[in-house]
């Protein structure tokens, strides 16, 4: 399981003097499922086409297996894609796009091994049922692929690539034209068949929830250099700076000072933390997950702010709360009318203390908060590239 | 009310119909006539169809242009189509930018085209010459051909400029519209470039490249203006032999290759509009509409390869008919005639090749001045050619022909002294004469009463509106010069003015309906005009087809002109040039050539045996009065003068007047 498979080596990439990728030091393990996350531009799909051998770095090195791979051609790379909107092949079979890659394979003839042999019918034929079995996707050799719906046109696109037994699999974006519900199932599904199969995923997407479900690894991204690497525990519970922090799931983000070790000053007060380690009087970010929030009444609330808005969202309320002008986004099952006064109670495990960093000041207030923030529209990630 | 007005729509779009298919189903028509008129239904034949393709001049110009039409397709559809996939590659603001320069040559006019690519031809024929004299010079290990002129190269060159912006205008939407990541899927599947090109880009954008190589294919079918252009003189396409042909007259032979060349132009473009019609269809149901045998067929490998060998064996097939053709037509020895336009019996050039072996380029120019122009641009490569009297006085001034080795025409002994030393060529050492004739006029007897006998009838008031003037300034004021007794090649500027006023007075008085050419065959033929003037040779021509018609030379006489075979200096295939000229110098050419273009000869034995020849040829004795209006008996020649070479100041002065008189 901790075997490093791939391996990138001060990767850098610039297309027309502007710098997609800077520096970039990263391992993959064998049989890990390790997810690129970032926003538009941030890199991520570039280096994974860097990894799939579609484009060549400015500068750095890939290795596979501890061996340089720079100059490797696609089609010698022992690594299979799964492309943003699929690209089946519009002129073949369901049947025939899966084999593919079967029928360009050559294996030398074990009676003269300088002869090349395409595999035998038989086989191709066994090893694509073999993957439309795993696919579900059973009695549809015959479609074309515009026969299909979204999510079998998806399943078509993994069965392609993973028939030919890679060590990898690149996934860029794949559940992108998916709608909500079909998404969720393929989640579940490409978990269940990346363990099935136990090889590499390396998973591209914009889509935190995405990334948090499904990897082992995350690597979150932003303007081609890596903010953080981690479990998705990790990467939510200790956020390395405000990027990520905002990135992953909510947080507010509030200057504070470091007054000792496991002691934090904001708004004038201190609060009791876990973190240590910083010097004393330090700045610091602190990000506060809004469900860790306690609600309690005025006279007992370590701070008191004002209700500004209150929005219903099922499992629970979003409540904005105006903390001396700057707002706060609670997550609670209790309601709270607007212009309420209330009082807030942190616990030690709640605070979470990041250094300073080029993000800081930028994320954290929602006071533009909108219903629409997580729907925010960015599929179609460097699609729109030229490349 | 209502109803009214989609009656007058019905009837204005059917009106727009018949003005745009009418002429051109009326040529359809006339190429079914029995008889060779163009205005009078004579009952349905198809031997004009059948004589098209015994016409060895129409059969080697259809070889010329298929050969051209399909090899341009070829090359100008893999070009186009790399050109396209290079151009989908590159960032959109290069793409589109590049896709302007693209359009530009498809909207720019033909002759643009066409006059700019010859101009770049010969400026680079005369850099070519230079290096390789330099080359030549410098080094003894091999030769460069110091020559190169206008031929199937430079054509075939040109086509393939103006096909490949049609084939990447096609396949550019095709690329377009394929996912981006089809080629990276392919190759992360395996392939290499190429591989995935073939297997997952080709099928994808093949319906592009189809139709890309069937509109280059017409356009290469289609094109005149270009092609006359980059033709030069040693291949002409279709469409320059059918422009040639018209210069005399419109035959119903013209009728029927244009007949065929029509429905041919139009059964492409039907084809790549059902394609796309098709297409759309399919691109609009998102399944394609195919039948479950069609899939099964094709799933079936058998199949598959019986249909990749059908259309292998269709290819080769194809290849294999064009270099028989093109074998029937080429062989080691050439000679590049440049004549007129109908003014050979083309069996005697088949006569010819089978004689000797040598094959015959014959081309045909329009008049003695293009010719001229053409081979002062030396874009051309003629061995032989028959220049009018006053333009072979022109070439020899201009140290532009060569001698002519006697010693290899005996044939030359045939011609009559009255034709030997003339004044274009005093000693004789550069002509053979081909054929002569004189200029009169022309009448129709059912429209004039009188008997014709003065060229003054051509600026009478009587015959106002009725009156066609021949547009060719020599001609038209070299009549007015005879009518006023002075000589037509007078260098007096005073008396040529004097007969201009006479010309200009009559035009402004109405007395002309027009400048015409070859436009008199159908004008007289079809009683249009009572008076014009044209040359005997083609009066008898007329004649068969309205006998009303009659000839005179006037009283005060006219214009008589030798046309006569020269060569070029330097001319590349000199012997095979000589022995085409003795053969034509024979007496049985000249007699076939009588019998088909109707201008005399000046073979003695030929102009006794005629008459004897035609009743043989037809069951019918030869009318003397008409083997009389053809050969010009020699009381009347000595009223004629022929026309010699102009100084330049007075050919400027018909210029500058001819250019006046307006019309």
């Amino acid at each position: 399981m901790s075997k490093e498979l791939i391996r990138l080596r001060n990767l850098c990439m610039a297309y027309d003097d502007e710098l997609v990728l800077d520096h970039l030091n990263l391992y993959i393990n064998d049989q890990e499922f390790l997810t690129l996350l970032g926003p538009s531009g941030c890199g991520k799909t570039t280096t994974l086409r860097i990894i799939g051998g579609f484009a060549t770095p400015t500068s750095g090195d890939v290795l596979f297996d501890g061996v340089r791979m720079n100059d490797v051609p696609p089609h010698r790379r022992q690594i299979n894609t799964v492309f943003q909107k699929y690209a089946l092949f519009p002129h073949l079979n369901v049947f025939e796009n899966i084999a593919f890659g079967l029928r360009m394979q050559r294996r030398p003839d074990p009676q003269d091994p300088r002869r090349k042999l395409k595999l035998p019918e038989t086989e191709i034929r066994a090893r694509v049922e073999e993957m439309l079995e795993v696919i579900s996707l059973k009695g549809f050799e015959n479609r074309r692929p515009d026969a299909l719906s979204g999510g079998q046109q998806q399943r078509v696109a993994i069965a392609r690539a993973l028939v030919n037994r890679p060590k990898v699999l690149l996934l860029d974006e794949p559940l992108g034209a998916l709608d909500l519900k079909l998404r969720k199932d393929m989640q579940i599904e490409l978990k269940r068949i990346q363990q099935q199969v136990g090889i590499t995923f390396i998973y591209v997407t914009h889509d935190q929830e995405e990334a948090l479900s499904m990897s082992d690894t995350i690597v979150v991204m932003d303007k081609g250099t890596i903010q953080q690497i981690g479990t998705p525990e990790d990467i939510y519970n200790e956020p390395k700076n405000a990027f990520v922090a905002d990135f992953i799931g909510e947080s507010n983000i509030i200057d504070g000072i470091m007054v000792q070790d496991h002691l934090v000053q904001m708004y004038g007060r201190q609060f009791p933390c876990l973190d240590s380690g910083f010097a004393p009087g330090e700045p610091v970010d602190v990000v506060i997950r809004p469900e860790d929030i306690d609600i309690v009444p005025v006279e007992q609330g370590q701070l008191t702010g004002t209700v500004t808005s209150v929005t219903f969202k099922g499992l629970q309320y979003d409540i904005i709360v105006d903390f001396r002008g700057f707002k706060w986004l609670i997550q609670t099952t209790d309601h709270s009318p607007v212009d309420a006064r209330i009082g807030i109670k942190l616990d030690p495990d709640s605070i979470h203390i990041m250094k300073k960093s080029q993000y800081s000041g930028m994320f954290g207030d929602y006071s533009s908060f909108s219903e629409e923030y997580e729907e925010l529209d960015e599929v179609g990630e460097e699609s729109g590239d030229e490349e | 009310m209502k109803k009214q007005n989609r009656l007058g729509s019905r009837l204005l779009v059917g009106l727009m119909f018949l003005f745009l298919y009418a002429p051109i189903l009326l040529l359809i028509i006339f190429s079914f006539n029995q008889g060779d008129s163009s205005a009078v239904w004579q009952g349905f034949s198809l031997h004009w169809y059948a004589s098209l393709f015994k016409n060895r001049l129409i059969m080697e110009s259809v070889y010329v242009t298929l050969l051209v039409s399909l090899l341009a397709t070829v090359i100008s559809t893999v070009a186009g189509t790399f050109a396209a996939i290079g151009l989908y590659s590159l960032r959109r603001r290069h793409r589109e930018a590049l896709m302007t320069v693209n359009n530009i040559p498809m909207m720019n006019a033909d002759i643009v085209t066409g006059v700019s690519l010859c101009l770049f031809f010969v400026a680079f024929f005369q850099l070519w010459g230079r290096f390789a004299r330099w080359c030549n010079g410098a080094q003894d290990l091999f030769e460069l051909p110091e020559r190169l002129v206008l031929g199937f190269g430079t054509l075939l060159l040109a086509h393939i400029a103006f096909n490949i912006p049609y084939v990447i205008l096609n396949v550019a939407p095709k690329l377009r519209q394929m996912d981006r990541n089809l080629m990276n899927a392919a190759q992360d599947l395996g392939c290499t470039w190429l591989q995935a090109f073939y297997k997952v880009m080709l099928p994808e954008i093949k319906p592009g490249i189809v139709s890309g190589a069937l509109i280059a294919f017409t356009m290469s079918i289609d094109d005149f203006i270009i092609s006359y252009f980059t033709a030069g003189s040693a291949s002409s396409t279709l469409a320059m032999t059918i422009y040639g042909m018209t210069k005399k007259r419109v035959t119903p032979e013209i009728n029927a290759i244009s007949t065929l060349l029509f429905v041919t132009v139009l059964l492409l473009l039907t084809i790549t509009n059902l394609r796309e019609a098709r297409q759309e269809r399919q691109a609009s149901q998102r399944s394609p509409r195919r039948s479950a045998l069609w899939e099964k067929l094709n799933a079936s490998p058998a199949w598959r390869q019986a249909r990749r060998a059908g259309t292998g064996i269709l290819a080769c097939g194809l290849a294999i008919a064009l270099l028989l053709l093109g074998r029937a037509t080429a062989s080691q020895d050439v000679v590049n005639v440049c004549s007129w336009g109908e003014y050979i019996d083309t069996e005697l050039i088949d006569q010819f090749e089978a004689e000797t072996g040598i094959r015959v380029n014959y081309q045909t120019a329009e008049s003695n001045e293009t010719l001229y122009s053409l081979l002062k641009s030396g874009g051309a490569d003629y061995d032989v050619i028959v220049p009018s009297d006053y333009m072979i006085a022109q070439l020899i001034e201009e140290g532009m022909l060569g001698e002519l080795d006697y010693s290899q025409i005996p044939n030359f002994s045939l011609v009559d002294q009255r034709f030997r030393n003339l004044s274009y060529d005093p000693e004789n050492k550069y002509t053979v004469p081909y054929a002569w004739g004189t200029l009169g006029i022309i009448y129709n007897t059912s429209m004039v009463d009188e008997e014709i006998t003065s060229w003054e009838v051509l600026y009478d008031d009587r015959y106002a509106g009725d009156v066609l003037l021949i547009n060719n300034s020599r001609d038209a004021i070299g009549e007015a010069l005879f009518y006023l007794g002075y000589s037509p090649n007078t260098d007096d500027e005073a008396e040529i003015r004097e007969a201009y006023e006479l010309v200009a007075g009559a035009n402004s008085r109405g007395v002309f309906q027009g400048r015409v050419m070859d436009e008199i065959y159908q004008k007289m033929e079809g009683g249009n005009a009572a008076i014009s003037t044209y040359y005997a040779g083609d009066y008898l021509s007329m004649l068969e087809n309205n006998e009303d018609l009659a000839f005179v030379i006037p009283e005060e006489g006219s214009n008589w002109f030798v046309d006569a075979m020269c060569v070029l200096k330097d001319a590349p295939h000199y012997d095979a040039a000589m022995a085409w000229i003795n053969f034509i110098a024979s007496t049985e050419a000249n007699l076939a050539n009588m019998d088909y273009i109707g201008y005399a000869s000046a073979n003695r034995e030929a102009l006794e045996q005629y008459p004897a020849y035609y009743e043989e040829l037809y069951e019918e004795p030869l009318d003397p009065e008409l083997y009389e209006i053809m050969v010009t008996p020699p009381e009347i020649l000595e009223r004629c003068e022929a026309y010699l070479n102009l100084s330049p100041a007075t050919r400027s002065l018909y210029n500058a007047l001819w250019t006046q008189l307006g019309i």
